[in-house]
């Protein structure tokens, strides 16, 4: 009955578009929470689906399911006090598409079925539509525009290669359900070609929603429209979503034993993205899009690390696992310097350090934590992708990879110090509440004992979703 | 039978080369249905086994890409007073050429292609390249929001031919593909008629001629 975790947010979900402002903001809050609870349980008892030709509880997916409630949950209770003092023109709207997103990137995490999984990414473009154009401006209209219609064309990739991939199994001459553990354990009598050409669709279409570059076009702009909790929400958990779907179409391929030709795409996909963002990163100047290009940056080494193998993938899915939990909190302390300073351009923000201390702290914490500083886990993701790019003598690729993280860094550290430490232009009366300060010391708090301590039933599943994809030490 | 259908599949080839060269949306719009038909009838000529829910769903298929998404879209350009596209990225003549190229360049390709289960039908997988890619380039080629959306449904109807006609199992990804047109097309239109409702206030907003930063 797994299907009670994406059924409870759909109900709550539709039930919040005709709640008033109050009972709303509480609904929102409590369905993250039975959410996080339903997610523990799934720790512990492992129910069976409804539907088990369509939905299953897969490693990467518990993994991810579990980021995304923890962050969901934490998103929520930063929602509360961060609609109290921004503008959000249609709050039932919003808080009720809050939760159909909740729900629908749920039911990504949960399917089994090639289509299933394609609806359930398709719903999370209409589900958060709604969430980037809040303000009512043109600018944001365009923007939504920009993402639904990108994404829309990215995900119609995505279902031609799914039809490719059911040619596979025809001309494979089998009769194997369309199911990814079905086809994963059937591979080896897959058609090939068909398989190659289905990957290549299924990796630009979910790579357009995952933000790979070249067609990550709408992430910035959407990232940076939408507001902090929505960013916090597309950038944490929504790209995660649109890895699975590349992830697990990966898994076919390499118990087709054509890990080969999937993992090099994913390699250079990555490479590119990280590439792409370490050029745009060095000129931005909004804070939110920086933070923006930093998801492309980091997709891209996940891709990366993917498609690598060995301890590329351990270290991958560590990247993935942090970059959600760091790159949230960012974004929500992205949200407070909005607040505070009324604007998103950079010259325009100034003394974080001393007018606003508290968002300071997290704000740099999360930079050091983003940037591949210990004692946060993307440091040790990082590194264990650079050791497996040596190991597999992928040293040009790993030049690469390593001189873009430097330049990122440094465009980053230049941004970041503006921000901190110049002299702001106003000052800034804002109190930070908190509710919109511990929801992110708490992201940060998990990241750095993840990185110190993972619980051996956490371990075993990361382990499980590595091997899974040829992957392990 | 097969005749039939390489000839129904021949016009909604002329179709894409007359939409590629039509400034006026209207033509466009008409192209777009004719081929919303044809793709949604050639199941019925494949020879497949069709069970009475396929039948049902293909005349579904009919009645939403052949008549609801045009109509739809018409009167959306009777509202916002569009009916020309004036500034195409690539011009009409241009894209004619381009067109014809595609047309030569996916007859060539599919020779090439063993597709299992494929009829006798010489046209098939060449009209649906030609879909995809020429969705495609409509969506590059033209600066309008409302002919990208065209582009891609342009594009949506051949991937739905493609998921009908050469597939045996993928019948619910064909289902599926009519809930994505009916869906996403749905939610860019509305995008689009809430811009049509501020652009009626705001002359001066640039979203119909959306840009590609």
């Amino acid at each position: 009955m797994v299907e009670i975790l994406f059924l409870v947010p759909f109900l709550t979900g539709v039930l919040s578009f005709f709640l008033p402002s109050k009972p709303g903001r509480s609904m929102l809050v409590l369905t993250g929470a039975i959410h996080f609870v339903l997610t523990l349980v799934l720790w512990i008892i492992r129910p069976g689906a409804l539907m088990p030709a369509y939905f299953m509880v897969t490693p990467e997916g518990l993994l991810s399911l579990s980021v995304i409630s923890l962050l969901f949950l934490l998103i929520s209770i930063y929602t509360t006090a961060y609609i109290e003092s921004a503008h959000i023109r249609n709050e039932k709207v919003f808080i009720g598409s809050m939760l159909l997103f909740l729900s629908t990137m749920t039911m990504v995490t949960l399917s089994d079925h090639i289509m299933v999984m394609w609806i359930a990414i398709e719903s999370t473009t209409l589900a958060s539509a709604p969430l980037i154009y809040t303000s009512g401006s043109p600018k944001s209209l365009e923007t939504t525009w920009k993402y639904v219609f990108i994404c829309s064309v990215g995900i119609a990739m995505a279902l031609l290669g799914s039809v490719l991939i059911s040619l596979a199994v025809d001309a494979g001459g089998e009769n194997v359900p369309m199911s990814f553990s079905a086809l994963s354990a059937q591979a080896p009598r897959l058609d090939s070609m068909w398989l190659k050409a289905g990957f290549i669709f299924i990796l630009v279409g979910y790579g357009t929603k995952m933000g790979l570059a070249p067609m990550h076009t709408w992430l910035p702009d959407a990232h940076s429209e939408a507001p902090s909790p929505v960013s916090a929400l597309l950038s944490g958990v929504l790209l995660n979503c649109a890895y699975l779907g590349i992830f697990k179409t990966h898994k076919i391929m390499v118990s087709a034993g054509l890990a080969d030709f999937s993992g090099t795409l994913l390699m250079a996909f990555g490479i590119v993205s990280i590439l792409a963002a370490a050029t745009f990163i060095l000129k931005q100047g909004e804070y939110k899009r920086l933070l923006a290009y930093s998801s492309i940056e980091n997709m891209g080494i996940i891709a990366f690390g993917t498609g690598l193998g060995g301890i590329g993938v351990y270290g991958a899915i560590l990247c993935l696992i942090h970059h959600s939990l760091i790159k949230s909190s960012l974004f929500l302390t992205s949200g407070n310097i909005l607040l505070g300073y009324g604007n998103r351009l950079i010259v325009q923000t100034g003394n974080l350090a001393g007018q606003m201390p508290k968002t300071f702290v997290a704000f740099f914490a999360g930079f050091v934590g983003i940037s591949g500083f210990p004692p946060f886990g993307i440091f040790m993701g990082e590194l264990l992708i650079i050791v497996g790019a040596f190991r597999t003598g992928h040293t040009i690729w790993a030049g690469i990879f390593i001189a873009s993280l430097c330049i990122i860094v440094a465009g980053f550290v230049n941004q970041v110090m503006r921000i901190s430490f110049d002299d702001a232009p106003k000052t800034v009366n804002f109190k930070e509440k908190a509710r919109l300060i511990w929801p992110q010391f708490t992201l940060l708090a998990t990241s750095v004992v993840l990185s110190f301590w993972i619980p051996d039933v956490v371990y075993l599943e990361i382990v499980n979703a590595v091997v899974s994809v040829g992957g392990g030490f | 039978m097969t005749q039939l259908v390489d000839i129904i599949l021949s016009l909604s080839l002329l179709s894409i080369i007359f939409s590629f060269g039509s400034s006026r949306l209207q033509g466009l719009i008409k192209a777009l249905a004719f081929q919303g038909i044809v793709v949604s009838i050639v199941p019925f000529f494949m020879g497949h086994e069709l069970s009475g829910g396929d039948i049902i769903f293909s005349l579904t298929t009919l009645l939403i890409r052949g008549i609801g998404i045009p109509l739809y879209l018409y009167s959306a350009i009777e509202k916002i007073a569009v009916h020309r596209e004036l500034e195409p990225i690539i011009g009409y003549h241009g894209s004619i050429l381009i067109g014809l190229l595609m047309v030569v360049a996916a007859m060539f390709v599919s020779r090439k292609i063993n597709v299992p289960s494929a009829s006798d039908s010489l046209l098939l997988l060449p009209t649906a390249m030609v879909l995809l890619s020429g969705g495609m380039f409509l969506m590059m080629a033209r600066r309008k929001a409302i002919t990208m959306v065209l582009g891609y449904m342009t594009m949506e109807n051949g991937i739905y031919l493609v998921g009908t006609t050469f597939s045996v199992r993928a019948h619910h990804i064909v289902e599926f593909g009519v809930l994505l047109d009916v869906l996403a097309g749905v939610m860019i239109m509305a995008v689009i008629l809430q811009n049509m409702k501020q652009g009626a206030e705001d002359p001066d907003m640039a979203l119909n001629k959306i840009s590609k930063e």
